[in-house]
């Protein structure tokens, strides 16, 4: 759900992640807080937890940039919810 | 007992490894392998360590016989290298510690090097080669500092071999250099290369221009072998090596030699070192493939070192870093103190603007060397670390 804000001109992107607790979701957003983005300007990204929700809110300059971050924004998720499946308190590894 | 557990995937290597107490007791390894002629790029290499490091992850842990409640803290590499597969293992070793509520530590990947070839040699006060894909740095270990003597100007080693592997299209399996090394036991005829060492550091980059131009002139032609071209460039760049080498030596003294880094494994670089060593009256303490290159024990140990002398990294400061100097120094009672911090410039001196490192007492940093290229390198690692 991309729009371009009138006043700054800028792509918006945002996305709400659910998690079975809110305890994922603090887990989660403290893995994925920590690295900035590679490229300086043209893009911010904030994280934020709500109960058991995950929300993630970009503001890029081009699409192709937001694309880019979004990209590998998921690639991401998608490798700590793994992790947290196979090495989370629910299913222990042995 | 302490038992901890290294992430390091910050190239085209990743690995997991289990260090207790100086006990390696798991190191599984997968590596991202190119076909030939072509590099690894940093998205594709996170792809490969996103796929494969979950179970990796597992062997370790069912190889050591252990469970995530045994563990005391867990070791990433925090830098240096490729930004995406850093990211990658930081993810993984960043969700496992809040997961399992241990402590987090970011370690500097030269570090872990240093540290492991210390272990496994039981080197006691060494001078060390660290020569990779990534690095090129002969660091000396004198007064309770780890200082780098000389090191590339421009591209590693490792870096100008791989680039020449792929050139005449060498295969990448299982590593380029593993097959330059066995190509170039087969080489003769010797074809002169620049040789370029700059007082306390070393150029491949001229070289490597060079023999990219001339390679398939001389092949073409029926000049020389690709064999030859493969001895002729190990004599060459491995000559350097042990010139800079052996003047650290001279320099501060030391008696001992340890070459840690991929490019370590390399049985003709250890051969030639050794003989310099020889007539020295020096030893040459070297590893081999299993803790020479990258690998997730050598994190783990490093990790170790830094964890018992308190050290632990909070998650908000857990980011990665590609760029990330070896600056790190050995506390009067032996515990690894990485410098993590702003260095500034004062008085001509360099000093640490650190609390934990001021609390424990130790004089300002203060480098030797020639001052201009000192400085550079500090204003580098403070840049990259503000």
């Amino acid at each position: 759900m991309a729009a371009t804000d009138g006043e700054r001109n800028k792509l918006e992107f945002s996305l709400d992640v659910p998690f079975p607790s809110s305890r994922e979701a603090a887990i989660a957003l403290r893995s994925l807080s920590p690295d900035r983005e590679p490229r300086k300007g043209g893009i911010s990204k904030q994280l934020t937890v709500s109960d058991s929700t995950l929300s993630v809110r970009w503001s890029a300059d081009e699409a192709r940039i937001l694309r880019v971050s979004v990209n590998s924004f998921l690639d991401h998720l998608s490798l700590v919810m793994e992790t947290m499946e196979m090495f989370g308190p629910r299913c222990p590894p042995q | 007992m302490t038992v901890v557990i290294g992430f390091e995937g910050s190239a085209n290597k990743i690995g997991i490894g289990i260090i207790r107490d100086g006990e390696v007791l798991s190191n599984p390894r997968r590596t991202y392998i190119t076909p030939p002629g072509q590099g690894f790029m940093p998205s594709d290499t996170a792809r490969h360590h996103r796929a494969v490091i979950l179970t990796v992850l597992k062997e370790a842990l069912e190889q050591a016989g252990l469970k995530p409640a045994d563990i005391d803290c867990v070791a990433y590499t925090k830098g240096p290298g490729m930004g995406a597969p850093l990211v990658t293992v930081a993810l993984v070793a960043r969700t496992v510690a809040q997961l399992w509520g241990k402590p987090l530590l970011g370690v500097n990947h030269c570090i872990g090097h240093i540290e492991m070839g210390r272990l496994i040699t039981k080197a006691n006060n060494p001078t060390v080669l660290y020569v990779s894909g990534g690095n090129t740095q002969v660091i000396a270990y004198s007064e309770r500092r780890y200082r780098i003597f000389g090191e590339t100007i421009d591209i590693a080693v490792g870096n100008c071999l791989d680039r020449f592997a792929r050139v005449i299209k060498i295969s990448n399996d299982p590593s380029p250099g593993y097959n330059i090394e066995q190509m170039a036991k087969r080489g003769s005829q010797y074809v002169e290369l620049p040789y370029t060492v700059k007082g306390m550091d070393v150029s491949f980059s001229g070289i490597l221009s060079y023999i990219e131009e001339v390679s398939h002139k001389m092949l073409s032609s029926g000049q020389c072998a690709a064999e030859d071209l493969c001895f002729s460039l190990q004599e060459t760049l491995f000559s350097m090596l042990v010139e800079i080498t052996e003047r650290a030596m001279a320099h501060c003294g030391s008696q001992e030699v340890l070459i840690v880094g991929g490019v370590g494994c390399n049985l003709r670089l250890q051969e030639m070192m050794g003989v310099m060593c020889k007539e020295r009256g020096a030893k040459l303490f070297a590893t081999d493939e299993r803790f020479c290159i990258d690998n997730g024990a050598m994190i783990a140990q490093a990790g170790w070192e830094m964890f018992r002398s308190g050290q632990v990294t909070e998650l908000e400061d857990s980011w990665i870093t590609q760029r990330y100097t070896c600056l790190y120094l050995v506390s009067a009672s032996g515990s690894l103190w990485e410098m993590n911090v702003i260095l500034e410039i004062q008085n001509g001196h360099l000093w640490l603007n650190d609390r934990a490192f001021c609390s424990t007492k130790l004089e300002p940093m203060f480098f030797q060397g020639p001052p201009a290229k000192r400085l550079l390198i500090i204003r580098n690692s403070s840049a990259m670390s503000s």
